[in-house]
């Protein structure tokens, strides 16, 4: 028997041990089963990220809304602690007393116009901003789509 | 490797396995079976209901006269109701106001189907955190938290920084979220803004950006506070002085129509709306500057000359022979101190508000063309005002059943024709404004999307000539100097006319004693840039206008010239020298 013929005949020996096939499936198994379970693992990832970044944007919602009631109940008090008569009497208890016609002086200034109504126009008027970041609800298909579609555009 | 090992390995394989397959399944369960989606789908989208803050209102000036503050729902989980609820009953009677028996009766036996059972809405910020405070303080008992199924809902309501200021103008939105009188209830729609329902999931796995909720648009109004609080001190002042019942005083730019001041009375604190059924009771109008009409008296006569004027019927030069008493359709007219002022020129009449002369003048004129006049001075018609409830006065034509020849006449100084002092200002602004007759409006401008959108002037006609309204302006301004009237403002040239008219009663006479005391002017007379109505209700003081009322005119000019920044006839000429 020559050398290669030896080490034919001990691969053959070990190829067909019975215990060494039953290995092989069992370790195919357990490796399907760790995909399984990496799989499971990162989809309970994703799911859970989604879920806490959900709740934040819930919470932020809520914010908004509160920050806005929290605005409005400031100008409003504001306004009340700006008003005619309390005003009046705080100018009252500084020593002011309301100008008659015959106490006024008026001097000319070039350039002075009278004071003019309000304008509460917004320089930011029809600025339209996206809150959610697509990030935040495309599927991973629409994500893929996304990226083609801009990679093309650019 | 050894049989038995094998074994070994295969059963724990197969069991991890089968867990990981049941595993699968259950997922796959999860997603399918129609009574857990259901059960999924009715608890994770949830219909709210979004009403949008309500526009805010400012002055000319930018100053908040109705703006929102937070206050609260208060409701009950009766899920989380123990056994006992009298601790929430009175709490509920103790900070909310509540009937304990009744709260009680309601958390015992619930309506069906009921999971919050609301206590109490609007609540102020101060009385909800006393409450809030109390249930936390009661985290901490041992027996667990008797007020633990309170649940508070913040959310916005109408407040009134100004409290009662420009009031009946202003109207007030009650918790119906609905404007009622004033700007509130004429631009309601505007304000409110549109309500938006959404289907929102309560998973946060699939929240998505909610729509942003557009408020309601907050609109500028053309009244400057300044002046509407100082003109309402004067007119309450006024009401003191004279006993009058009740006063209105309106001040409007006759170049534009925009209203600067109005000011009537009573007034409301817009805070306390509760209380409008006993401020307002019966018939009493919330705004008499637009919703009650009544018989001007004196002041008409501007209309009067000025039609005739216009019509060249009379010129200012025109003489009249004032004998006392004047014949017309069976009926005898006679002057406000029965007697006879012997020749007068036009100018003379409007002085000494002479009835009989301006009888005659109408009667020159003939119906056809005065009652043409008072039409177009829009007498007998709504103003259009941008306010809720206007009222018409009433003008009688030829042909109307109740309207006699003798009408011509008494119209001709104001008497037996019913007008708003809304349209009382209107029709003057033809006279103070070249003939011009202007739209007046509250709106300066609306704000929506950080937009503000200005309101243009509006003509609504020319009744009078440019001419003819100068001409009327220069005689009534000479007319109040002949007659030294208690109106007149020393550094501004004025031009006005008093008014007195008698009381109509509800069985067809005059009343002897109760007089309407008014004053309409404008200034300054050569540029004007207000117009000013006062109208005194059944003063007691004095029934008569140029004693009670042009008092008043000259201290609102006078506090109007301050704050409108309007220096004396001779510093304009001045300035305008250089």
């Amino acid at each position: 028997m020559n050398k290669m013929e030896n080490i034919t005949h001990i691969v053959q020996k070990v190829k067909q041990a019975p215990w060494r096939v039953q290995l092989q499936w069992v370790g195919l198994l357990l490796l399907g089963l760790v995909l399984i379970a990496m799989i499971a693992g990162i989809y309970i990832n994703v799911t859970a990220r989604a879920a806490i970044s959900g709740r934040q944007i819930q919470l932020l919602t809520g914010a908004i809304d509160s920050n806005k009631q929290i605005n409005a109940d400031l100008e409003t008090e504001l306004a009340s602690l700006t008003a005619s008569e309390a005003m009046a009497a705080r100018a009252e208890d500084l020593g002011f007393h309301p100008a008659a016609t015959d106490e006024i002086t008026y001097v000319a200034v070039a350039g002075y116009t009278d004071q003019a109504p309000v304008d509460l126009s917004s320089p930011e008027a029809g600025v339209r901003t996206t809150l959610l970041q697509p990030e935040y609800s495309e599927t991973l298909f629409d994500w893929f789509t996304r990226q083609m579609t801009s990679a093309g555009d650019e | 490797m050894k049989i038995s090992s094998f074994w070994r390995y295969l059963t724990i394989a197969t069991l991890l396995g089968m867990l990981g397959v049941g595993v699968l399944v259950q997922i796959a369960r999860i997603q399918t079976d129609p009574e857990i989606k259901e059960l999924i789908g009715r608890s994770s989208i949830v219909v709210r209901y979004y009403y949008p803050p309500r526009g805010e209102i400012y002055d000319r000036y930018g100053r908040l006269l109705a703006g929102n503050t937070t206050v609260y729902e208060v409701s009950v989980s009766l899920e989380d109701v123990g056994d006992d609820p009298s601790d929430i009953a009175m709490a509920a009677q103790v900070y909310l106001g509540q009937d304990y028996t009744a709260v009680m009766e309601l958390l015992l036996n619930p309506p069906d189907g009921v999971r919050y059972l609301r206590l109490a809405d609007y609540v102020s910020s101060e009385q909800a955190a006393l409450l809030m405070k109390m249930q936390e303080e009661l985290d901490a008992s041992p027996d667990g938290n008797p007020l633990a199924a309170l649940a508070f809902r913040a959310h916005l309501g109408r407040q009134y920084p100004e409290d009662d200021l420009a009031s009946n103008l202003l109207g007030f939105v009650t918790h119906d979220e609905y404007g009622y009188f004033g700007v509130e209830a004429k631009y309601n729609n505007l304000l409110s803004g549109i309500p938006v329902t959404l289907l929102v999931p309560t998973d946060p796995r699939r929240a998505v950006e909610l729509p942003e909720i557009p408020p309601g648009d907050s609109i500028i109004l053309t009244i400057d506070r300044e002046l509407q609080a100082a003109v309402e001190v004067i007119l309450e002042q006024a009401l003191y002085e004279t006993g009058a019942e009740s006063g209105t005083i309106i001040v409007m730019d006759p170049r534009t129509g925009e209203i600067l001041t109005l000011a009537t009375t009573p007034t409301m604190n817009l805070n306390d709306f509760s209380q409008v059924g006993e401020i307002f009771p019966g018939e009493t109008p919330f705004n008499r500057a637009i919703s009650q009409a009544y018989e001007p008296g004196s002041v008409f006569k501007i209309l009067t000359m000025a039609a005739a004027l216009d019509n060249g019927t009379v010129q200012p030069g025109t003489i009249f022979l004032d004998d006392g008493v004047f014949q017309y359709g069976g009926e005898y007219i006679n002057n406000w101190d029965g007697g006879a002022w012997g020749y007068q020129d036009m100018t003379g009449c409007l002085a000494h508000s002479l009835n009989v002369c301006l009888a005659w003048v109408a009667t020159e004129m003939g119906s056809d063309a005065f009652y043409s006049y008072m039409q177009r001075f829009g007498i007998g018609h709504l103003t259009g005002i941008d306010l809720a409830s206007e009222m018409t006065g009433r003008l009688k034509l030829p042909g109307d059943s109740d309207w006699y020849p003798i009408d011509l006449a008494t119209n001709a100084f104001g008497q037996g024709v019913s007008v708003t002092p809304m349209q009382m200002v209107m029709a003057a602004s033809a006279l103070a404004n070249d003939g011009q007759m202007v739209y007046p409006h509250v709106l300066y401008a609306t704000v929506q999307d950080g937009r503000q959108h200005t309101m243009a002037t509006q003509v609504v006609g020319n009744p009078v000539s440019m001419n003819t309204a100068r001409t009327i302006s220069e005689m009534l301004a000479i007319a109040l100097e002949t007659e030294a009237s208690r109106g007149l403002v020393p550094g501004y040239r004025v031009a006005g006319k008093t008014g007195t008219a008698q009381v109509p009663t509800p069985y067809g006479y005059y009343d002897p004693e109760l007089t309407n005391a008014s004053f309409i002017g404008w200034g300054p007379v050569d540029d004007p840039q207000f117009l000013v109505y006062v109208w005194l209700e059944k003063p007691r003081s004095s029934p008569w206008g140029s004693v009670v009322a042009a008092p008043v005119f000259r201290q609102v000019v006078e506090k109007l010239v301050v704050l409108q920044g309007i220096p004396p006839d001779a510093v304009r000429a001045q300035l305008a020298g250089r």
